[in-house]
C-alpha cells in the first residue's frame, strides 16, 4: 500500500477522489438536513439498531405487544420494551423523557400541552370500551343509558332489579342483588373515556359534580372497589357477583371467558348499540372531518346513526424533540410500521384486539405528526 | 378450694393454677399463630409456582408472550451486588466509627448520638418516600432517567443504617482484651482493626450484610420510581430502565396474559428462595466461626448468674425447680 | 535490601561513604500507607457516618421544596379535609397565591391519614400480644429440634419480600378471611348494640380487600421485629430474680407478669414503636391488600387508603396534571408521612434511652 501511495500520480488522484467524495457527501447531507424527513416507498423508515421504550395504557398494551412481535420479524436489530402501566404514566413518562413512546387512551390536557409544547398525541388506531357486568342469570346484552350508569356510580341506584334498569330491559329477569361498582384505582385512560361518557350523557349530574379525568374522586357508592389495570377490572368483576365495570375492548375475550356480559349502550340518536366493528367504525367516521391535525378530539357520544357511543383514538404520546436523531428515527420507524394499513394496522393485528384502523384522512395526519419527530 | 401448705405440687389456688396454665397455652398458641402464616405463605408460593414451573424460566429472557425471567433474576442480583459494594462500604465504615472512634462523653455514653439518631430515623423512613426523593432528585433533576445507578443509590441509603447498626453491635462484642492486647504488641491502629477486631467481628458483620441484601432485594416501591422496569438488562447504568424481580410479582399477577400470571408466581418463588439462601448462608457463617472462636457460647445463650461467694450456702442453680 | 551473608544482626553492606541504599519503591509506598492508614480509616469512617444524616437532611429538603407550592395553596385543609380531587385538569388553569393549578382541585388528606393510623393501630393490637407471648414460649427450655426451626421460621417471615406477602394476602389470605372469619365476626357484631365501635364490624363483609385484612397483614409483617426484640430482652433478664420468684412459689404467669415484663417494659415499648414505624411506612402490601380508596373506610372490611399506598398509586395520575400541582401535593403527603415517621422514631428512642439502654460499653462481650 505504501508503495502505491508513494507514486506521486496515484497519490494525487487519491486526494482528488477524496475531495470529490467530501463535496458530494456534504451536498447530500445538507439537503438531507434542510429537507423534512420523507417516507420511503415501503412506508416505513429503516431503523437503527437500538432500544425503543414504550409504556402506558393497558388498553393499548396487548396490541403493542403484538406489534412488537411483527415489527421484530422485519427489523430484529431493534429492541422494543413495552409495559402496561396506565395512561397517566404513559403521559407523564413521555413528558419527563424517561420513556420514548407513551401510550394513552386520553388526549393531552391543555395544561400539559402548554407546559410541554413539544409533546404530541398521535392517533394510532381506534378502540372502544365496553361496560361489563357479572349478573347471574342474565344472558342477553342489557340495555343501559349514560344517565343510569351515572346514577349507579353515584350510588343512587343500588340493586340490579331497580326500576330504572328494569324499564329499559322489559322481559329480562333481573336478580335482586346489590350492584358493586368497579373503578380503576390507577390513573387510566379508560377512566377518562368512561367519565367523559357519563359527563356528556349526564351533564347536570356527573358532568357538573365530577367531570372527567384520568383519575376522578369516585362517589361513595356502596361496596365500590378499585382495581388496577384492565385485567384487574376483569378479574375483580369475575370474583364479585353483581359487579359492573368499564373495560377496554382489547379485553373482550378475557371478559367473555370470565363469564361477564356487556351492555348495549344508548347513543345520541337513542339507539342501543353493542360495540361491533360496524358500530365503532360508524361512530369514528362521523368525526373524521372534525379531527384536527394534532389529533386532539373526543369521539364519545357522537351523533352517528348506528354508532357505539364510547369510541376513542388510541394515542402515542411522543415528544417532537428527541435526545438524538437515532432515537427519533427508531421511534418514527416503529410508529410508521404500526399505522401502516398493510403492516401494523392490518386486520391480522387489529382484529385480535377488536380495534379498528384509522380512516385514511386521520392516518395521513398521523403520518405527518410522526415525520416531525426529530 | 384445696389448700396446700407444701411448696411441692404447684400453686395453691385453682385460680393461680388456671392462670398459669392459661398463660402457657396462650404463649404456645401465640407461637403457632405466628409461625402458621409464615408456613402458609411459603407453601402457598411454592404450590402456585410449582403448578407451572419450568426450569427454563431461569435462563429464558422475558418476551411479550411470556418467556422467562433471566434478566430479571440477573437484575436483582446485580442490584444486590451494587448495594453490597456501596452500602457495605459506607455502612461498615460508619459502624466502625460509631464503635471504635466515638469519644466517651462525660456521662459515660458514647458520643455520636446525633449521628446514631439520624441513622435510626433513616432506617425507619418509609421506602416510598425515599423512592420519591430518588425520583425527583436523581431521575429528574440530575437527568439520569430511570437507571441502575439511581436504584442502587436509593437502596443503599435504605440499608446503610441497618449495616451500620449490625457492624457496631458486632464490634462492641469484641472483648476489649483483644484491642488492648493488640496495642500492647505495638500494632498500629489500622493493623489492629484489620487483623484483630474486624476479623473477630466478621461473622456478625457478614450476617448484617447478607440480611441487608435480603432487604434490598425484596424492595419494590423505591425501585418502581428509580429503575422503572425493563425486559432486558440494559447496556448503560444511566438513562436505561432496569429489570428486577419484585416488579414482576407486583404487576404481572393479574395480567391479561395467563403466562404472565405464572411468571409472577415463579418470581415470588425465586425471591423466597434467594432470601432463604441468604439466611442459611448467614447462619452457616455464624456457626462455623463460633465453632472456632474462643469462649464459644452454649446453645441456650442464657447468661449465667454470677457465682455466689464461696461462703454462700445455697446454690440456687441446684434446686430442682421446674424450669 | 542488599546484605552480605545471612547472619542475623549483620549490618547491610554499604560501600564506605554512602548512606544506606534506598528501599525498593513498593516498600516505601507501603510504609507511607501504613503511616497514614490510621488517618485513612478515621477520615473515611467519619465521612461514612455522616452520610445517613446528609441523606436524611437531603430527603427532607427535597420534599419540602417540592411540596412548598402545595402547602401554600392547600393550607390546613390538607390535614382535615375529606375531599381529594384533581379538579378539571382538562379545563382552565387557575392560580391561587401565585401557584397555578387546575380549577376545582382540592386535596384533603384526612381519610388517608386516618387510614394510616387505623391500619397501624390494628397491626399493633394484633402483633404485640402475639409477639410477647411467642417470645415467652421461645425462651422457655425447648428442645433444640423445635426451637431452631421456629427461630428460622420467624427470621424467614422477617425476610420475605413485602410484595410476596401482599400478593399472598390478596390472593389467598384475604378471600379466606372474607369467607370464613369475617362472617363470624360480623354476626357477633350484629348481636352487640348498634353503637360506634361495634357497628363498624357489621356487614357487608366485602371480598377480603380492606382495612381489617391490611391491618392483619401489617401485623404479620411487624411481628418478627417485635418478637426478636422481645426475645433478646427476655434473654438478658437476669435469672436470679426469676429463680427467686419460682423458689417463692410464683407460677410461670406470675414470674412473667411481675418480674420479667416490668424489667423489659421500656424495651418492649421501644421495639413496638419500631414496628409501628415500619407499619406506617409499608407501601406495597397495603396497595395490594387494602383496595384503593381515597375515602374513609365505611366499615372495617371495606377498602381504604394509607399515605404510603396513596403516594404509590396516585403518582402517575398526579403527573397527568400539567401544572405540577398534583405532584407537589403528593410531595406534601410524603412530607407528612416523613414527619410522622420521624416523630415516632424519636419517641421510640426517648422511651428506650430513659433506661439508658443504648449500646453497652465496648468490649463488654455481652
Amino acid at each position: 500500500m505504501t508503495k502505491l501511495m508513494s507514486a506521486p500520480r496515484l497519490r494525487g488522484s487519491m486526494i482528488a477522489l477524496a475531495a470529490v467524495g467530501l463535496a458530494l457527501s456534504s451536498v447530500v447531507l445538507s439537503t438531507a438536513a434542510s429537507a423534512s424527513v420523507k417516507l420511503p416507498s415501503s412506508g416505513v423508515e429503516k431503523p437503527p439498531a437500538g432500544t425503543v421504550t414504550e409504556t402506558g395504557s393497558t388498553l393499548l398494551y396487548p396490541l403493542f405487544n403484538l406489534w412488537v412481535g411483527g415489527y421484530n420479524t422485519t427489523y430484529p436489530s431493534v429492541t422494543v420494551q413495552t409495559a402496561g402501566t396506565g395512561s397517566g404514566t404513559g403521559i407523564s413518562d413521555a413528558e419527563n423523557g424517561t420513556i420514548n413512546i407513551g401510550a394513552s387512551d386520553a388526549y393531552l390536557a391543555p395544561s400539559v400541552t402548554s407546559a410541554n409544547p413539544d409533546l404530541k398525541n398521535i392517533p394510532l388506531a381506534i378502540s372502544s370500551q365496553l361496560v361489563a357486568y357479572n349478573v347471574p342469570g342474565v344472558l342477553s346484552h342489557l340495555k343501559l343509558t349514560g344517565k343510569v350508569l351515572s346514577s349507579i356510580y353515584q350510588g343512587t341506584i343500588t340493586t340490579w332489579n331497580a326500576s330504572q334498569i328494569a324499564s329499559l330491559n322489559p322481559g329480562v329477569t333481573l336478580p335482586n342483588i346489590p350492584i358493586v361498582t368497579l373503578h380503576r384505582s390507577d390513573s387510566s385512560g379508560d377512566t377518562f373515556l368512561f367519565t367523559q361518557f357519563l359527563s356528556k350523557t349526564d351533564p347536570s349530574g356527573w358532568g357538573a359534580k365530577i367531570a372527567y379525568n384520568t383519575t376522578v374522586p369516585w362517589p361513595a357508592a356502596p361496596g365500590a372497589l378499585g382495581e388496577t389495570g384492565n385485567s384487574g377490572m376483569v378479574t375483580g368483576c369475575k370474583a364479585t357477583p353483581g359487579c359492573i365495570a368499564y373495560v377496554g375492548i382489547s379485553y373482550l375475550t378475557q371478559a367473555l371467558q370470565a363469564g361477564l356480559g356487556y351492555a348495549s349502550l344508548q347513543n345520541a340518536k337513542g339507539q342501543y348499540e353493542v360495540p361491533t366493528a360496524a358500530s365503532i367504525a360508524a361512530e369514528a367516521a362521523s368525526f373524521v372531518a372534525k379531527t384536527p391535525a394534532n389529533g386532539t378530539i373526543s369521539l364519545i357520544y357522537g351523533s352517528a346513526p348506528g354508532g357505539y357511543p364510547i369510541v376513542n383514538y388510541e394515542y402515542a404520546i411522543v415528544s417532537n424533540k428527541q435526545s438524538s436523531s437515532t432515537t427519533a428515527k427508531g421511534i418514527r420507524s416503529l410508529l410508521e410500521w404500526a399505522i401502516n394499513p398493510k403492516l401494523g394496522a392490518a386486520t391480522t393485528y387489529l382484529a385480535q384486539v377488536n380495534f379498528q384502523p384509522l380512516p385514511a384522512k386521520v392516518e395521513a395526519q398521523s403520518v405527518k405528526q410522526i415525520l416531525s419527530i426529530s | 378450694m384445696t389448700t396446700n401448705t407444701s411448696l411441692a405440687g404447684g400453686p395453691a389456688t385453682r385460680r393461680r393454677r388456671f392462670s398459669s396454665q392459661g398463660f402457657r397455652i396462650f404463649t404456645y398458641g401465640a407461637l403457632v399463630l405466628i409461625i402458621a402464616p409464615a408456613v402458609w405463605i411459603l407453601l402457598g408460593v411454592l404450590f402456585r409456582a410449582l403448578g407451572h414451573w419450568r426450569w427454563d424460566v431461569l435462563w429464558t429472557p422475558l418476551t411479550a408472550a411470556g418467556g422467562g425471567l433471566r434478566d430479571q433474576i440477573l437484575g436483582t442480583l446485580l442490584l444486590m451486588a451494587g448495594v453490597l459494594i456501596l452500602a457495605g462500604t459506607v455502612g461498615v465504615l460508619a459502624g466502625i466509627h460509631l464503635s471504635e472512634m466515638a469519644k466517651i462523653k462525660k456521662n459515660g455514653k458514647a458520643s455520636g448520638g446525633l449521628l446514631r439518631t439520624a441513622s435510626d430515623i433513616l432506617s425507619g423512613f418509609p421506602s416510598i418516600v425515599l423512592g420519591y426523593v430518588g425520583y425527583a432528585a436523581l431521575v429528574l433533576y440530575f437527568h439520569w432517567g430511570f437507571s441502575y445507578l439511581a436504584a442502587v443509590i436509593i437502596l443503599s441509603v435504605m440499608v446503610v443504617p441497618y449495616i451500620a447498626k449490625t457492624t457496631e453491635n458486632s464490634l462492641r462484642q469484641v472483648p476489649t482484651g483483644y484491642r488492648e492486647g493488640a496495642e500492647a504488641l505495638g500494632m498500629s491502629m489500622g493493623d489492629s482493626l484489620r487483623k484483630v477486631v474486624l476479623k473477630t467481628a466478621l461473622p456478625g458483620i457478614v450476617t448484617g450484610l447478607l440480611l441487608a441484601l435480603a432487604i434490598a432485594g425484596g424492595e419494590t416501591a423505591p425501585l418502581i420510581y428509580t429503575a422503572n422496569f425493563a425486559n432486558k438488562i440494559p447496556h448503560s447504568v444511566t438513562h436505561a430502565s432496569f429489570p428486577y424481580l419484585t416488579y414482576v410479582v407486583f404487576s404481572f399477577y393479574d395480567s391479561s396474559q395467563v403466562s404472565y400470571h405464572y411468571l409472577a408466581y415463579d418470581a415470588a418463588l425465586i425471591l423466597v428462595v434467594m432470601v432463604l439462601l441468604l439466611l442459611v448462608a448467614s447462619r452457616i457463617i455464624v456457626a462455623r466461626t463460633q465453632r472456632h472462636a474462643e469462649g464459644a457460647r452454649t446453645k441456650t445463650r442464657t447468661p449465667r448468674a454470677p457465682k455466689p461467694a464461696p461462703d454462700d450456702h445455697v446454690e440456687l442453680l441446684d434446686l430442682p425447680i421446674n424450669r | 535490601m542488599t546484605s552480605v551473608g545471612g547472619v542475623a544482626g549483620d549490618v547491610p553492606a554499604t560501600p564506605p561513604g554512602r548512606t544506606a541504599p534506598r528501599e525498593p519503591m513498593f516498600r516505601r509506598v507501603a510504609d507511607v500507607f501504613r503511616a497514614n492508614e490510621e488517618k485513612g480509616w478515621r477520615w473515611s469512617a467519619r465521612v461514612a457516618v455522616l452520610l445517613p444524616l446528609v441523606a436524611l437532611v437531603f430527603a427532607v429538603t427535597v420534599l419540602a421544596l417540592k411540596a412548598w407550592p402545595a402547602i401554600r395553596v392547600n393550607g390546613w385543609y390538607f390535614l382535615y379535609g375529606k375531599n381529594w380531587t384533581y379538579g378539571d385538569s382538562y379545563g382552565a388553569t387557575v392560580s391561587t397565591h401565585g401557584v397555578a393549578h387546575a380549577a376545582g382541585a382540592q386535596f384533603g388528606a384526612w381519610p388517608i391519614i386516618a387510614g394510616t393510623l387505623q391500619s397501624s393501630f390494628i397491626a399493633i393490637v394484633v402483633a404485640v400480644p402475639l409477639s410477647i407471648g411467642a417470645a415467652f414460649a421461645l425462651t422457655e427450655r425447648m428442645p433444640g429440634w423445635i426451637s431452631r426451626p421456629l427461630g428460622y421460621a420467624i427470621e424467614i417471615l422477617a425476610g420475605i419480600p413485602s410484595v410476596v406477602i401482599g400478593l399472598w394476602g390478596l390472593l389467598t389470605f384475604g378471600p379466606w378471611l372474607a369467607k370464613n372469619i369475617y362472617p363470624i365476626v360480623a354476626s357477633i357484631a350484629s348481636a352487640l348494640p348498634n353503637v360506634e365501635p361495634f357497628n363498624y364490624f357489621r356487614q357487608p363483609v366485602g371480598s377480603g380487600e380492606g382495612l381489617l385484612t391490611a391491618g392483619l397483614v401489617l401485623g404479620m409483617m411487624i411481628i418478627p421485629i417485635i418478637t426478636s426484640t422481645t426475645r433478646e430482652l427476655f434473654i438478658q433478664v437476669p435469672t436470679l430474680p426469676k429463680e427467686g420468684g419460682e423458689a417463692l412459689g410464683m407460677t410461670h404467669w406470675e414470674v412473667a407478669n411481675r418480674i420479667t415484663l416490668p424489667w423489659v417494659r421500656s424495651g418492649i415499648i421501644g421495639g413496638t414503636v419500631l414496628g409501628l414505624g415500619r407499619a406506617l411506612g409499608e407501601t406495597i402490601a397495603v396497595v395490594l391488600v387494602g383496595g384503593a380508596s381515597l375515602r374513609l373506610a365505611p366499615n372495617i372490611y371495606q377498602p381504604f387508603g394509607t399515605i404510603a399506598a396513596t403516594i404509590l398509586s396516585q403518582l402517575d395520575g398526579a403527573q397527568a396534571d400539567g401544572t405540577g400541582f398534583a405532584v407537589a401535593t403528593l410531595a406534601e403527603l410524603a412530607l407528612v408521612l416523613a414527619v410522622i415517621s420521624v416523630a415516632v422514631n424519636l419517641a421510640a428512642r426517648a422511651i428506650i434511652s430513659r433506661t439508658g439502654r443504648t449500646g453497652g460499653p465496648v468490649g463488654s462481650g455481652a
